[in-house]
């Protein structure tokens, strides 16, 4: 039946939209993790650069910000349009994450590094070990919540010209004239990503809470 | 005469332009136990912070068994291997059990391999008492079980001197008991110690020498009796009057 | 202080970012097609009949069949890249794609960016309308006095702003743009437009789609006519090729009988 083809034409878009929310997602949490160290041990310099970035990739809109990247940016090095809208996602992402991971380090308290260099740990290791493990417990919810974003995001690609679910909706409202129809399915796939994403990501919190009296 | 273990001459700490402390100078002989008392903000917890430089003084210099670790260039990381810290707040490591608390700092400082670093971790939470609760988290234990891992925890770096930040201040009085009786054993056993606290009960029996602290520099310094008994300053008595009101029932009370 | 610097520090990186793009091509984009024996060739798949996808999710469509055989006969493989229609001329520009076919008039704004192909079909434009419309329009500046609706970067989106808004005849906000033109339908449909200004072909198929449209009025209004391909601005070489391509098809009957497949009445 023809509506089964346009339908199902409609869902292999999601190799798209999962493959730029894989590229994405890790790219923001090295850059963002990497970033909210520099903004809060790198020294004055490079803390003031890290507030910039973090102000400026979070002040324009998404879809912009990717057409800079896109167009500017990619314009010396030819990347395919997904290869670049998924990196320059990764970007955009990483100024997100870099301020959910930079609150959830300064919700440790700074007694436990306070303890842990009293055992004679450096501050690379009191971090590593003490810090880290502690802060990225407490970002996990926030992330999560970014996780979805992304996801949601990835359908901007859509300007660059990549067949992900969006751009075959529209494409096939088009030429069945069946709009309802289309989105419907867009939506529905779209609800389904975010909503296994992040039950996942919700049994991980559980699997890493840290026992304690009630 | 040996070198005591610990030299503090002339040290001096601020903060902006408020002065915590100024001018003290202390020895602490080796086995020896100094505890230290005063009223709260008169800077003995700054000290203590200071001594194993997670402070930087401002003037003065101190000597870890004769070495000037306040000198440019010290590593101070391997300075604090050397001393141990026990907390006013526990500060045990909370994403991680009681034996892994107290192995961290072996695997990670002293690059001990795993199974040494845990036969030693174990021993050393036999010795305040919580091996049956070597696999609970911070979370999972009381008060003074938590301030008793924290010492293990400071114990298993072999330091070679130990410094308690008033170790009992946030304890429920039932759980003052446990620590202090760790601390008395550590002290029987010959370990240098630098004790603030206001356990006047642990000070009169335990402390070797007793320091009496208060806006920033030290009043009077002595034996437990010469401070109790025949106190040289009027404020040093009006203190001790007032703290033993309030602590020595307990003392009577037979802790 | 800090945030009149972080200001200032932004503005800087943006413009730097922007500055550094330079127009920097190959002599001609035949040699590179040649070489890969292959032709990037953008189009937005979602305006039948000229260009749209059928059920399985294949591109079909008069522009899309026509290029094909342009490929054949300039010895290459057609890669197609499909982006919405706004995004076209900005990536020929960037030679993200080699050219486009997407029911491209020409037009002098578009031919200071991009350069043209001859043409290789005529178009009209249309206007229509929900059949329970009734006001009476006998000429193109007719429309004026009602709500329009026409997808935008197109020649019919120009023509409205050049002859209706620029001479006062209708107000700005009385012209909605849309991305897409089946958007525009939907709203047609909805009564949030009142007349659709679109290309006479595509508008036939809407009609066919949506029983409850007429057709109002269609003519050669100055904006359309011919179609062209868009192509990298100056660029004589692959023009001449593609040209030639042209017009062989046309004297084989290929672009009349790909016509009567795609727009036959």
């Amino acid at each position: 039946m023809d509506l089964g083809n346009f339908l199902s034409y409609i869902a292999s878009g999601t190799l798209y939209t999962l493959g730029a929310s894989l590229i994405a997602l890790p790219a923001g949490l090295i850059l963002g993790l990497l970033f909210a160290l520099l903004y809060l041990y790198g020294g004055k310099v490079l803390s003031n650069l890290m507030a910039v970035y973090s102000t400026v990739m979070r002040g324009i809109p998404p879809i912009v910000l990717l057409f800079v990247l896109y167009f500017v940016v990619s314009g010396s090095v030819n990347l395919s349009p997904f290869l670049a809208g998924s990196i320059s996602l990764g970007i955009i992402s990483s100024a997100y994450q870099m301020e959910i991971i930079r609150g959830a380090i300064q919700c440790v308290s700074g007694g436990q590094l306070m303890a842990a260099r009293a055992i004679g740990l450096s501050q690379t290791q009191a971090v590593r070990e003490i810090l880290l493990p502690q802060a990225l417990r407490i970002a996990l919810p926030s992330w999560s919540n970014e996780a979805a974003i992304v996801i949601k995001d990835s359908s901007l690609i859509y300007a660059l010209g990549v067949p992900e679910i969006l751009r075959r909706a529209q494409l096939i409202s088009a030429s069945t004239q069946q709009p309802f129809l289309a989105y419907s399915a867009a939506a529905i796939i779209y609800f389904a990503l975010v909503f296994i994403t992040t039950r996942l990501l919700g049994r991980l919190e559980q699997k890493l809470a840290i026992p304690a009296n009630p | 005469m040996t070198e005591p273990i610990l030299r503090i001459r002339n040290l001096t700490k601020k903060y902006a332009d408020k002065v915590i402390f100024q001018h003290i100078d202390l020895e602490v002989k080796s086995g020896d136990t100094i505890v230290i008392i005063g009223p709260s903000g008169t800077g003995k917890s700054t000290l203590l912070r200071c001594i194993n430089l997670l402070t930087r003084p401002n003037e003065g210099q101190i000597f870890l068994n004769g070495e000037e670790i306040t000198a440019k260039g010290i590593n101070e990381d391997h300075v604090r291997q050397r001393i141990g810290m026990v907390f006013q707040n526990f500060l045990l490591f909370n994403h991680l059990t009681a034996l892994e608390n107290v192995k961290l700092g072996l695997t990670k400082v002293r690059h001990m391999k795993a199974e040494e670093a845990e036969v030693k971790a174990i021993s050393h939470l036999k010795r305040v008492g919580l091996s049956e609760h070597m696999d609970k988290y911070p979370g999972q234990l009381s008060g003074g079980q938590q301030q008793r891992v924290g010492i293990a925890r400071a114990l298993a770096m072999d330091p070679e001197i130990m410094l308690f930040d008033e170790p009992t201040s946030a304890l429920d009085p039932e759980l003052i008991g446990e620590v202090l009786e760790v601390m008395r054993d550590l002290s029987k056993s010959g370990m240098t110690m630098v004790v603030v606290t206001h356990e006047m009960g642990f000070a009169r029996e335990v402390a070797d020498s007793i320091i009496f602290m208060e806006r920033g520099s030290i009043v009077e310094e002595g034996s437990p009796e010469e401070l109790f008994e025949h106190a040289h300053f009027p404020r040093t008595r009006e203190f001790l009057g007032k703290i033993s009101e309030l602590y020595g029932k307990k003392e009577k009370k037979g802790e | 202080m800090k945030k009149v610097l972080i200001f200032i520090i932004s503005i800087i990186l943006i413009t730097t970012l922007l500055a550094a793009c330079t127009q920097s091509g190959p002599a001609s984009v035949l040699d590179k097609i040649k070489k890969d024996g292959k032709i990037l060739v953008g189009t937005s798949a979602d305006y039948p009949p000229y260009e749209f996808v059928d059920s399985a999710g294949q591109k079909t469509g008069f522009d899309i069949e026509l290029m094909e055989e342009i490929g054949k006969k300039m010895g290459v493989t057609v890669e197609w890249v499909d982006m919405p229609f706004d995004s076209l001329i900005a990536a020929v520009k960037e030679g993200k794609i080699d050219i486009s076919i997407s029911c491209f008039n020409y037009d002098e704004d578009r031919a200071k960016e991009v350069g043209f192909s001859k043409a290789y079909f005529n178009s009209e434009d249309s206007f229509i309308a929900n059949k329970d419309f009734t006001g009476k329009i006998e000429k193109p500046e007719d429309v004026a006095a009602y709500k329009l609706g026409v997808q935008s970067g197109t020649t019919q989106d120009t023509w409205i702003k050049e002859n209706l808004i620029d001479k006062n005849l209708i107000k700005e906000e009385n012209v909605q743009l849309y991305e897409r033109v089946d958007q525009a339908a939907l709203d047609l449909a909805a009564g949030r437009i009142d007349i659709l200004m679109a290309d006479y072909v595509p508008a036939k198929a809407l009609l066919k789609a949506n029983p409850g449209f007429q057709m109002l009025l269609h003519e050669a209004i100055a904006s359309a006519g011919p179609l062209n391909i868009v192509l990298p601005l100056n660029d004589e070489k692959v023009k001449t090729e593609i040209d030639k391509a042209i017009d062989t098809l046309q004297t084989e009957g290929v672009i009349d009988q790909l016509a009567a497949k795609y727009f036959g009445e």
